[in-house]
């Protein structure tokens, strides 16, 4: 690590004169291809988000030159009740997912922990899904969904013995976005689920034999060791888990478009309407570095926790 | 005598009560879990859209009694409509290529950044790990911008280029290069290796875990890329296989046999890689969490 503290500014200028024209020119070759691409590919967009966010961009070049207009964009896009349904809707699905995604994965987590006959073979179907393109997953999810003579009414049909109606679980404004959480939920758990085993596997056998000793039952240990043990996990897999919710996009442009009744309009797909079917990039663009202040706050408040639980 | 008292206490557990149920509900979960796929590959194989959907209520959907492939010649087309071959050739071809560049260029750059000598290093470093809050959704506008402006639209290039560099990638190259032995590095040098030699002959070799964390990684990420390519592929030219299965989605009454069939073809390449490197998988996954 000591390699990365930075050379005195004195020396700067012996760098060459230490390891040679060639080594030097060779470096910088080397670091290049990465440092041009980021510059082009990511870092160059992400300033021009800041300024195409104050002025009114098309998608396709006007013959009228492009106009800065300073917070207009955010001003609209606050003033729009679609945006502030679809920020709704992503903290909706988020409120969801995180229990039943995160709920999930821990429970499956646990139960794979233990040794069992064919655990691997366990662990890699339960993987399965989490490696399944999401246009699949919509594929798949779209026939479970349907109505009225669908698989998955015709479980909740048995369950309930007939007494719950068939749903209409993507033309439903009060189903829809339900509908996405258990797509969504069976399609990333495993993620979730192996970060899950990795923090279990990190907790040392010692302190279950000590409380063991202590004489600890399955569900004291579970409390006492378990829980503390997996804080960091917990975290980490809530945060990882909100930034993926709020980037919700794919599985509702397949499968509803923001519908019905915009039950199901997110924030990315908000900022792909304005900006590719209305062509309005200067406005999009302002929706973008919203998005991207939502992900930092998440980002930073994490940094934060993590530091608290001292990881 | 431990050895002994283990083995005598083994069977013993192995009766317990606790287990049996847990072995049982693994097992049913599983199935509850799997049982989806199972159906997607079963449905693939069946002729008729109409009956894919009524067998769906019942166990029918995991029984085919007369499998054919009609559904995978229908849509295996190269030219045309329905050139689900050409798409799959394309996204192959997009996969190969950002991984191959992206394994080359992110692990020079975090090569460097670990064992260089350049000034700066630090500041570098610190801006690649700034950069990965910045999420793909967020710049995609601008992007879309300055790639149509520079005449890339409706290539392969756009879909390559734009990800081959990444700061993930680029740190996780690093974290993985700046905990090898000094001595290697310096064994290297009084053998009197360039730079570049040092990296391709000696930490190359040594860095097959790492290789493999990333090109899962980026693999799995260039396979679902879904909102870029839509934005900007126009022709069936560079199209991906992800783009071409949602547009079944567009027409009024779905051909639901030709998009399992269609789907299928998606997931045989990753089922493959997936079976063959399935301990590689899980652990780059763990790889990916452990992060700045």
């Amino acid at each position: 690590m000591s390699a990365l503290t930075t050379v005195p500014k004195q020396r700067r200028r012996s760098v060459i004169a230490r390891v040679g024209w060639s080594r030097f020119l060779q470096e910088i070759g080397m670091l290049a291809p990465a440092v041009g691409l980021m510059t082009i590919f990511l870092i160059t967009p992400f300033l021009l988000s800041f300024w195409t966010a104050m002025t009114n961009q098309p998608l396709v070049p006007r013959p009228t030159p492009v106009r800065f207009i300073g917070f207009n964009n955010f001003i609209r896009i606050l003033n729009d009740g679609l945006f502030w349904t679809s920020l709704w809707n992503v903290t909706r699905f988020t409120l969801w997912v995180l229990p039943i995604q995160c709920g999930f994965a821990f429970l499956t987590a646990l139960l794979l922990n233990r040794k069992m006959p064919f655990r691997n073979l366990y662990r890699g179907m339960f993987f399965l899904p989490a490696i399944t393109s999401m246009v699949v997953v919509c594929v798949i999810w779209g026939t479970l969904f349907q109505y009225p003579t669908g698989p998955l009414n015709h479980v909740v049909g048995v369950l309930s013995g007939g007494r719950i109606q068939p749903i209409d679980w993507l033309g439903d404004p009060n189903w829809a976005m339900l509908s996405m959480v258990l797509l969504s939920a069976w399609q990333a758990y495993g993620f979730q689920m192996i970060i899950y085993l990795a923090g279990l596997q990190g907790i040392p056998d010692e302190l279950y034999d000590a409380a063991r000793i202590d004489g600890a039952g399955r569900w004291g240990r579970f409390w006492h060791v378990t829980m503390p043990g997996l804080r960091p996990t917990h975290v980490f897999v809530l945060v990882i888990t909100t930034i993926q919710a709020f980037k919700l996009y794919t599985q509702v442009a397949i499968l509803t478009q923001g519908g019905p009744k915009s039950s199901t309009e997110t924030v990315v797909h908000y900022m792909v309407r304005s900006g590719f079917e209305e062509q309005k990039l200067g406005y999009a663009s302002a929706v973008s570095v919203i998005l991207f202040l939502i992900v930092l706050v998440i980002a930073l408040v994490q940094r934060r926790l993590m530091r608290r639980f001292d990881v | 005598m431990s050895d002994l008292a283990l083995s005598v206490k083994k069977p013993a557990a192995a009766l317990n009560g606790y287990r049996f149920v847990q072995s049982i509900s693994v097992f049913i979960i599983a199935l509850v879990v799997i049982s989806p796929l199972f159906m997607l590959f079963i449905a693939s194989l069946k002729d008729d859209r109409f009956q894919i959907l009524a067998d769906m209520g019942s166990f029918r959907a995991f029984w085919v009694d007369h499998p054919t492939f009609n559904n995978f010649r229908e849509v295996g087309n190269f030219a045309g409509e329905l050139a689900f071959g050409r798409y799959l050739g394309n996204s192959l071809f997009i996969l190969f290529s950002t991984v191959s560049l992206g394994l080359i260029v992110n692990s020079m750059a975090g090569f460097i950044l670990a064992w260089g000598s350049l000034p700066g290093r630090a500041l570098i470093l610190a801006v690649v790990i700034a950069l990965y809050v910045i999420p793909q959704e967020s710049i995609i506008m601008p992007l879309l911008i300055i790639v149509s402006r520079a005449g890339l639209s409706d290539t392969f290039t756009a879909q390559i280029l734009p990800f081959v560099a990444s700061p993930l990638y680029t740190f996780l190259f690093y974290q993985f290069f700046a905990q090898l032995p000094k001595e290697l590095y310096e064994a290297a040098a009084i053998d009197g290796a360039s730079i570049f030699r040092t990296w391709w002959s000696i930490f190359i070799p040594l860095s097959l875990p790492a290789l493999a964390t990333v090109s899962i990684l980026m693999g799995i990420e260039t396979w679902n890329q879904y909102l870029w390519p839509i934005l900007i592929t126009q022709t069936d030219y560079a199209r991906p296989i992800s783009v071409a299965i949602a547009t079944f989605f567009g027409q009024d009454s779905i051909y639901w046999d030709r998009a399992m069939a269609a789907s299928v073809l998606m997931m045989i390449p990753i089922l493959l890689f997936y079976l063959v490197f399935q301990r590689w998988f899980i652990s780059s996954f763990v790889g990916s969490a452990v992060k700045g």
